[in-house]
């Protein structure tokens, strides 16, 4: 019998396993922390007034390897740095406001929700493919700044998005993650609302800003 | 219960059509009145059902079918239970909630999981023991107002409210869930109206309050409110919207209630006074005195406060200011609408400002809010209620600190929670107490406390 393949294939199998406990052991898992300054805002335009809505539900996970900078002022390598995360919004969590930040019309809410298909469509949701580090921070308190690439679902369409993200380590084991990016409500098969001839417009922003904190193993926990 | 100026009734059809025509609004603005209105709403399309609230109805006399039909109006609302002993009543509010489960046991309505919020409509009395069971349930809770007919059963409510922090408790005061209330808010409050003296509320309606049934059991269990044993009378089951109202302009408590309460004209056997007259007392002397009536609807519901600068007058979710001649001009002025009259402001009474102040109503008068109180405190509970649920789907239900930040982030519109109706309940119960034994109540502090 020619034991030569099956060997390799267990060296091989082994050596499979063996990453993948390492790989799995290397990785620190950060959740959503609420009530911290979390916030979505939504921006737009339409051909009567400039728009804004905003919602303090951002829940999901960051999963980062070693060479993603965890402390203030941590010394990490440019390049691609080993990543998971996924983010939901629940739709009716986002309101229209004003410039001001009051409540601006449930009304207007219903109609953003009902152009969101929500339900059934109920969150907008976002799965992280890459993070790539592209530039250092200037100061200790500074962030570190990323390019991230992944899947966003809205309304039940899903598209590949890429965006700038500003990571800032904070102390007692929490991130601080922000970004922005605009989309066109097109891409998603969103119809613009059309009301007397007021039209919005296709490219909304939107940006956020995540607050997450390391969980201890024994708390660690799927995102919902 | 609360009593909306909504109410229906051929009588006040036709008073609500005369207050809102121009003729009105003209004969207050000659008056020297100011329109003060909220920010309107932003016009929006007609929107296809985005129900994705599933919420019951429990208890459906008048007051529960007036809300069953709100819910019915508010398309985030999916009505998916409605709840009564009583099958006429069943019946006809499932005229507007066809497709909500009927049921006869409030109990089922909790055993669902997929409702996750119940209104409790039912008699006064019956509050309690609905209420505790939702919460213990671990539903969202409106309870209608006031919350009790008496303080040992208000203050076990607001106890168990208290204690579920995953959970809303909203009362029944719909007024300050009114836009137009909040926003009249920060103006009193701020000392533009100069020292308030004193404020002023009516409630008056030709009505007996009595219904009829098949069976003396079921006639005596539909007419509750007319009996001491489980009404608060008119001061308590109406004036609690406007006397809350008040205080919480005041920013006070009640220090003091004097009443008085005659049956006049419904000598039907009933030992409910069928009229009142109240004096609430706050702090620095101020005073609100209450009339209710049951025999006569002259000038309907509306309230005053007046000071030393101007006064407010509130009436169907709207209101007027009138300034003093020699009130200093304030930056809150800004955000009402100015009434054109010649050289002056609001104010003076010259032969053709009246046309005048016509043309720039039409041209300039933004639009008035369009839903009622109801409907803004229904809506609020809701949005205050997904608001919880989506925190708790997102984050778990560890971190009650973080639930409060992450709403006080969400936007959510004020409403009134289980302090706010367990205040009401109290100052309810003591004025109640004061017309049926023509005495002043000297309000104890601790009445209030919830320790």
């Amino acid at each position: 019998m020619n034991k030569g393949p099956w060997i390799a294939g267990t060296i091989a199998l082994c050596a499979l396993l063996t990453a993948s406990s390492r790989g799995a052991d290397s990785m620190t898992r950060f959740n959503a922390a609420p009530g911290s300054g979390m916030k979505i805002r939504l921006e737009g335009t339409s051909t009567m007034h400039d728009w804004q809505a905003e919602g303090p539900i951002i829940s999901g996970f960051l999963e980062v390897g070693p060479g993603f900078p965890m402390t203030p002022g941590q010394t990490v390598t440019l390049g691609k740095v080993e990543a998971r995360a996924e983010a939901a919004i629940p739709v009716r969590s986002i309101k229209s406001i004003e410039k001001n930040g009051s409540p601006y019309s449930d009304k207007m809410d219903e109609v953003m929700w009902k152009h969101l298909k929500a339900p059934p469509n109920s969150r907008i949701s976002f799965r992280l493919d890459e993070l790539v580090l592209k530039e250092l921070p200037k100061s200790n308190d500074a962030p570190y700044v990323f390019d991230a690439t992944g899947q966003l679902a809205v309304a039940g369409v899903t598209n590949k998005v890429s965006f700038t993200v500003n990571v800032t380590p904070l102390s007692d084991q929490k991130l601080k993650v922000a970004g922005a990016t605009t989309i066109k409500m097109s891409d998603f098969q969103v119809e613009a609302v059309n009301l007397l001839g007021i039209k919005t417009g296709d490219e909304v922003k939107l940006s956020f800003v995540w607050p997450l904190a390391q969980k201890k193993p024994a708390e660690a926990n799927t995102s919902k | 219960m609360g009593i909306s100026d909504n109410q229906s009734g051929p009588f006040d059809c036709n008073r609500r059509d005369f207050l809102k025509s121009g003729s009105f609004a003209t004969l207050m603005t000659m008056m020297g009145g100011v329109e003060l209105f909220a920010q309107p709403e932003a016009p929006a399309e007609s929107s296809a059902s985005v129900a994705n609230f599933k919420i019951a109805v429990i208890g459906l006399g008048v007051w529960g079918r007036e809300i069953v039909d709100t819910l019915a109006q508010l398309p985030q609302a999916d009505i998916a239970a409605i709840c009564d002993v009583y099958a006429p009543a069943l019946r006809r509010a499932a005229k507007d909630a066809p497709n909500a489960k009927q049921t006869s046991d409030y109990k089922t309505i909790l055993e669902t999981k997929e409702i996750t919020a119940v209104v409790v409509a039912t008699p006064t009395h019956q509050h309690k023991e609905v209420a505790l069971a939702a919460l213990k349930a671990g539903k969202h809770v409106y309870c209608e107002t006031p919350l009790a007919n008496t303080i040992e059963d208000a203050r076990e409510i607001a106890f168990a409210a208290k204690a579920a922090k995953q959970q809303v408790f909203q009362s029944g005061l719909q007024m300050r869930a009114d836009p137009q209330s909040y926003f009249l808010l920060p103006f009193i409050r701020s000392g533009a109206l100069g020292q308030i003296v004193m404020a002023r509320a009516q409630w008056h309606k030709k009505t007996s309050w009595r219904a009829t049934a098949s069976t003396p059991e079921r006639e005596q269990a539909l007419n509750w409110r007319l009996s001491k044993a489980t009404s608060l009378g008119l001061v308590g089951e109406v004036g609690t919207n406007q006397i809350d109202l008040t205080g919480w302009f005041l920013n006070s408590n009640p220090v003091a209630v004097t009443g008085f309460g005659s049956i006049l004209f419904y000598k039907d056997g009933r030992d409910v006074p069928d009229t009142v007259q109240a004096l609430i007392e706050y702090p620095g002397g101020v005073m609100l005195t209450y009339n209710a009536t049951l025999a006569n609807s002259f000038d309907a519901e509306y309230q005053m406060l007046y000071g030393s600068d101007a006064a407010i007058m509130m009436r169907e979710s709207k209101a007027w200011m009138f300034k003093e001649v020699d009130s200093p001009l304030l930056g809150w002025e800004v955000y009402a609408r100015k009434e054109s009259f010649g050289k002056e402001t609001g104010i003076a009474l010259v032969a053709d400002a009246s046309k005048g102040a016509i043309a720039g109503q039409k041209e300039k008068a933004p639009k008035p809010f369009t839903g009622t109180p109801l409907s803004f405190a229904l809506s609020a509970f809701m949005k205050r209620s997904a608001a919880v649920d989506d925190f708790v789907s997102g984050f778990g239900s560890d971190d009650p600190a973080a639930l409060q930040t992450s709403l006080s982030n969400a936007h959510l519109s004020p409403a009134a929670g289980y302090l706010e109706g367990f205040h009401a309940a109290v100052t309810a119960v003591k004025a109640n107490e004061a017309v049926n034994t023509g005495q002043r109540i000297v309000m104890k502090p601790e009445w209030y406390h919830l320790d």
